[in-house]
């Protein structure tokens, strides 16, 4: 299971262009593979507003943690930090050749746009999953609307996005009228 | 020695206080090498954020890598990226400890499901933002549409998705290029 976990991990490291959130919607297909249901990712989601450092390293901390406990979260923190420790010495021994590459920068300028439809992608599935209770898009059957989970979705894209509100102060304030309403 | 202590220190205390990803350590970094310590000019720290964003992995720990390769060498680098990496990976784990213990029941569980809302609107929100400074070319937004239906219809994974559309921009490109 560790080797399992390292490998899933390396392999996110080594295709995960473009920062946390484009590896998010790697994480979210490698993890599903050893069980993570969608609410499992969104409470990671949750996890990495509120513990400082960078979304990927969180992400397969929290990852290692729950499939392989401490080692596990040893390997995947480990596995995921690799590309760099290879990149960045060989970038510096062939830096003329690699800087200002046009192909490469061609490359990334699709692979980001790759990202956006990806996020997309994942976001769509957590909001099926958080406000309509369905497990994927053709699961119409056992769908169940619920109001609360869409109005807080709707309400801190808008206050993120327009009023520039922190991520935190909103998971926390979504928190807080969660518990509220489970008394009401 | 020292220069690594340094590095290691400063990207320990840049990495237990900056929340919501690895590019808000800048601030704090540009603040304590190069205005308090002078170990690195301005210019080359942005120059290196700038330069880490075309590679595979963690952004902000190839920045630091290449920030303490820059200082100090390989030893350098060591030591910055534990810096870098260490806050993080000790405070998810003690956090998912945590939240394993949590009762998925009761109120507890209504405030959970609430936060999972929330959760989409941050990845929402992301996808704006990065549509929004980069898919402006016609052949972009094809890419970015395809990659949601597949992704979201489960046809092709993730991995297969971003390889062939680095090949797409690729060959895209050389096209382009030969007229």
């Amino acid at each position: 299971m560790i080797l399992q976990i390292f490998s899933t991990f390396l392999k996110i490291g080594f295709l995960g262009f473009g920062g946390g959130y484009a590896m998010l919607s790697l994480i979210f297909e490698e993890a599903s593979k050893f069980g993570m249901t969608v609410s499992q990712f969104a409470d990671l989601n949750a996890l990495d507003v509120l513990i400082p450092g960078p979304i990927a390293i969180n992400s397969a901390t929290y990852v290692g943690q729950v499939y392989g406990g401490f080692l596990g979260a040893l390997a995947s923190t480990f596995a995921v930090s690799i590309p760099s420790l290879v990149f960045v010495p060989a970038f510096m021994q062939y830096e003329e050749k690699i800087n200002n590459n046009a192909y490469l920068k061609a490359a990334l300028t699709s692979v980001k746009a790759a990202s956006v439809g990806l996020i997309f992608a994942v976001a769509i599935s957590i909001m099926l999953s958080t406000a309509f209770d369905m497990a994927n898009l053709f699961d119409w059957q056992n769908a169940h609307f619920d109001f609360l989970s869409l109005a807080i979705l709707i309400a801190a894209f808008i206050l993120h996005i327009r009023c520039n509100i922190s991520p935190i102060g909103l998971t926390l304030l979504a928190g807080a009228i969660g518990w509220l309403c489970y008394f009401i | 020695m020292k220069k690594n202590l340094i590095l290691l220190k400063v990207y320990l205390l840049a990495g237990a206080f900056t929340f919501s990803g690895g590019m808000a350590m800048l601030p704090v970094i540009e603040r304590e090498l190069c205005e308090k310590r002078s170990l690195i000019d301005k210019e080359s720290l942005y120059e290196y954020a700038a330069l880490s964003q075309t590679f595979p992995g963690v952004i902000a720990l190839t920045n630091a890598c290449f920030v303490g390769k820059k200082i100090n060498g390989a030893s350098g680098m060591f030591f910055a990226g534990a810096g870098a990496v260490l806050p993080a990976y000790v405070l998810m784990s003690a956090a998912t400890l945590l939240y394993q213990m949590l009762p998925q029941e009761g109120p507890m569980l209504s405030a959970l499901v609430a936060i999972r809302a929330t959760s989409a609107s941050f990845l929402f929100a992301a996808a704006y933002t990065i549509a929004r400074y980069n898919l402006k070319a016609k052949a972009n937004i094809i890419i970015a549409l395809i990659c949601f239906i597949f992704t979201l219809l489960n046809f092709v994974g993730a991995p297969v998705l971003i390889v062939l559309s680095a090949l797409v921009g690729v060959l895209i490109y050389s096209g382009k290029d030969k007229k």
